[in-house]
């Protein structure tokens, strides 16, 4: 059973982890996560009837992507990750806790300022408590949506 | 200096195979015209055998020309296609993407057929039809179906048309010694993109976009040898591009080929286009397959396959669908670009924008940033619409078009 606090500080941290997102703020991302952190996007398919991994890399490995991403050509449109955090399960043994979170993701044109519904998920957090501060140490999304569109290519 | 309106409309300064009218990109009578004489009489890829890989199972394909079809794999273990549409009351026989059916029922009426196509159930058939209508009227209408190049499944929307291997016209011959062995999908998503399917498919067919890439910009591009590659053409629309060696290593999160491909050179890489809009494209350890679907003539839902060996361990699975999605993935650092390039053509080209000509005039011996493959590609679809690319408003009988230099 989490505490309040250890519950409050699972949300923050997975709040901040969104906030930072948002701000295309990668260096403060990466402070939030854990030197063994793991980010991985799923997706099941009905049409392929299989579960499909659509990213999946270490801290260094989102460390380089998030690094690379201004030197690719993309759409500038800002997305706006809304996050409501359902569960949180302590696992006091291991220091560490395991989150589920509904994702939904907006997109917001650059010219004219409309908003969209891009993508729903969920994030599946482990977040490890040991420390000063609790720490993102996985985080899978689990897409719902897969119809992505053209011209974004930065992880949720 | 930049151009006035008769400066803007005027003819390119290149012979007339070496661009065309924007506006076959966006004219919804052309739209409708490519329908009937370049998407129903082609060969186009429905789906995996993999994606159907017992009795019953069953893949839905929304045809290019607009046709829906259930591919199914019938008890027999043969793949055959239908149209998805119920021969009673004209409704959808079978809803979801895929699945397993031993047999189709139509939740209308509850009309049910077979995986041969044959209608074994009508509700009460006797007592409305007495014998004036029986099970033997109320078949199925199948459509040419073949397995082949690497296991896919190919339909034909006409019962005349040529055979498939007739139709790729030895183009595949350049892959076929890397598709010995059974393959398996591992990845499938699609994107929709409001530009015409033939933009798609002209990036497939062209190599000068690399510089949309910062990938290619600094691993490809960068080598000996990159531009060296050809471009060849083959009856019918199709060409390919060989290979080369890609040197990954220069892009930084990519990682040492462990992998590969039976047969294929570390860092190796071949293309295969196939009109009107499918692509094959085999890189280090995966084989991507676009299919291009039109849903006017200003959209396109592209269908994205990624492949590996049907004997994959774990381990070798694994590092085919991280060597996928560094590049081609929904994440990946190049396919988003090429979606984006598109998107782009789709703005500026739609109907009353004013844009005049897409130019293809680019010669550079058949290799890489030539931009023969889209003439190629263009001489074909002006042999099938009738109408040549460059001038396809053009009053009275359009004249023939000579072949693509």
């Amino acid at each position: 059973m989490t505490t309040p606090e250890q519950r409050q500080a699972v949300e923050d941290l997975i709040y901040r982890s969104c906030l930072a997102l948002d701000q295309r703020d990668w260096k403060g991302f990466l402070e939030l996560c854990d030197d063994e952190f793991r980010y991985t996007i799923t997706a099941y398919s009905p049409e392929i009837r299989k579960d499909m991994v659509w990213l999946d890399h270490d801290k260094k490995g989102i460390d380089t992507l998030l690094t690379n991403l201004p030197r690719h050509n993309s759409d500038h449109s800002p997305i706006t990750r809304h996050a409501t955090v359902y569960t949180v399960d302590l696992d006091a043994a291991n220091g560490r806790a395991a989150a589920v979170s509904a994702l939904q993701v907006f997109r917001t044109q650059l010219d004219g300022g409309a908003s969209e519904l891009f993508a729903v998920g969920r994030f599946h957090d482990t977040v490890k408590l040991a420390g000063s501060r609790p720490k993102l140490a996985k985080r899978v999304v689990k897409l719902d949506t897969r119809l992505l569109g053209y011209g974004y290519h930065i992880p949720f | 200096m930049a151009k006035n309106a008769e400066q803007w409309s005027a003819k390119p300064k290149f012979p007339a195979t070496h661009y065309v009218d924007a506006r076959i990109y966006s004219d919804a009578q052309i739209f409708e015209e490519e329908k009937e004489k370049l998407l129903k009489p082609s060969w186009i890829i429905a789906c995996h055998e993999s994606e159907i890989p017992a009795a019953y199972d069953y893949r839905l394909f929304s045809h290019p020309a607009g046709v829906p079809l259930i591919v199914v794999r019938g008890d027999d273990q043969k793949v055959r296609a239908f149209y998805n549409i119920c021969p009673h009351r004209g409704n959808t026989l079978l809803y979801d993407p895929a699945g397993n059916a031993k047999r189709v029922t139509c939740i209308f009426h509850q009309w049910s057929f077979d995986t041969r196509g044959s209608c074994i159930d009508i509700s009460r058939a006797e007592q409305g039809y007495q014998d004036r209508y029986c099970k033997q009227d109320a078949s199925l209408r199948e459509v040419k179906c073949e397995l082949a190049y690497g296991g896919f499944v190919w339909v034909n929307l006409t019962d005349e048309c040529m055979p498939l291997s007739e139709f790729m016209g030895g183009a595949m011959g350049i892959l076929e010694p890397f598709m010995q062995e059974p393959l398996e999908v591992f990845h499938f998503h699609k994107a929709h993109v409001r530009t015409n399917f033939k933009l798609w498919h002209d990036t497939n067919s062209e190599f000068y976009h690399d510089f949309l890439h910062y990938f290619n910009r600094i691993t490809g591009m960068m080598q000996p040898g990159y531009f060296d590659r050809k471009y060849t053409g083959f009856p019918n629309g199709h060409a390919t591009v060989g290979s080369m060696q890609i040197q990954y290593d220069k892009y930084e999160g990519s990682k040492e080929r462990a992998v590969g491909w039976p047969g294929l050179a570390r860092g190796g890489w071949y293309m295969v286009d196939v009109f009107p809009g499918m692509t094959y494209n085999l890189r280090t350890s995966v084989l991507r397959m676009d299919t291009a679907i039109p849903l006017g003539p200003n959209e396109v839902l592209i269908e994205f396959r990624g492949l590996g060996l049907k004997r994959d361990t774990a381990e070798e699975r694994a590092e085919r669908i991280f060597d996928h999605n560094m590049i081609w993935g929904p994440f990946g650092r190049n396919l988003h670009e090429d979606l984006l390039g598109v998107h782009g053509q789709g703005r500026a080209l739609r109907p009353g924008s004013d844009a005049r000509w897409i130019i293809q005039g680019r010669e550079e011996n058949s290799t890489i940033h030539d931009e023969i493959g889209m003439r190629h590609y263009y001489a074909e679809w002006s042999r099938r619409m009738g109408r040549p690319a460059y001038d396809p408003y053009r009053a009275g009988k359009p004249e023939p078009v000579r072949a693509a230099a």
